[in-house]
């Protein structure tokens, strides 16, 4: 049997296929780490839809959450990690690989 | 499958600068207060502990309060430039970079203290301290 070369999508990462998410990981791929709030508009999603989306990258380990206080105020902050960005790079190498970038 | 459509070279070059027109924007709305911060902290204390480090009398004392003052106005700046975008403060890199100056600031100092008047050791080490300071700038402000 010979091995069949597969299309570049593929090896698309799968979390990243989400538009929100793949926006989350691009707006931190230069700065690493943000708060919530400039992620958010950034992004330009309500909180809610924000959050949600969050929690399955943090899940996955692609980006990790802090949380601090300035006052009484509850400060998030949002960091992608080693594993994200390995992830993104990855993706963004297929894309350009579709693209015939590469 | 969640949102498993197939990508088009047309659909993936848009993504492809989407994302780097996220990425960019995001970086640039928070990296200026911080590369400012660095670059002006970098210029006073190398200044300051040259100066430190050359002078006695009211000289030394003028210097030091200088740089005292200057560092002090420095980071009051900084904080209310910084607020409601704190968040790189308190990321990896942020951190790596104050280390950074840290380290020559010490040496420096050390210098002042135990090789006061030392022309060569006071240049060094403040020259480091510029030099770490740009290089840390520099790198938060590549396109």
């Amino acid at each position: 049997m010979t091995a069949v070369e597969q299309h570049p999508r593929h090896r698309l990462d799968e979390l990243l296929q989400n538009p929100v998410r793949f926006s989350i990981v691009a707006a931190l791929d230069r700065a690493s780490t943000l708060s919530f709030k400039e992620v958010r508009d950034a992004v330009e999603v309500t909180d809610s839809a924000l959050s949600k989306q969050v929690s399955l990258l943090e899940g996955a380990g692609y980006l990790t959450v802090g949380k601090s206080f300035a006052g009484k105020m509850p400060r998030t902050s949002l960091t992608l990690t080693k594993q994200g960005r390995a992830a993104w790079k990855s993706h963004l190498a297929t894309l350009r690989e579709i693209a015939g970038l590469e | 499958m969640e949102n498993r459509t197939p990508v088009a070279p047309a659909d993936a070059r848009l993504l492809l600068d989407q994302a780097d027109r996220l990425s960019r924007s995001a970086h640039n709305a928070t990296r200026w207060p911080y590369i400012t911060f660095i670059l002006s902290l970098g210029v006073a204390t190398s200044m300051g502990t040259l100066a430190m480090g050359l002078t006695t009398g009211n000289a030394f004392g003028l210097a030091y309060f200088g740089t005292l003052t200057a560092t002090f106005a420095l980071i009051m700046f900084f904080m209310i430039s910084i607020r409601g975008r704190s968040a790189f403060s308190r990321g990896r890199r942020w951190t790596a970079y104050i280390a950074a100056w840290f380290v020559t600031y010490a040496a420096a100092i050390s210098v002042v203290i135990w090789a006061h008047g030392s022309v060569l050791w006071s240049g060094i080490t403040s020259a480091l301290i510029l030099l770490v300071t740009m290089a840390c700038a520099a790198r938060e402000a590549r396109p």
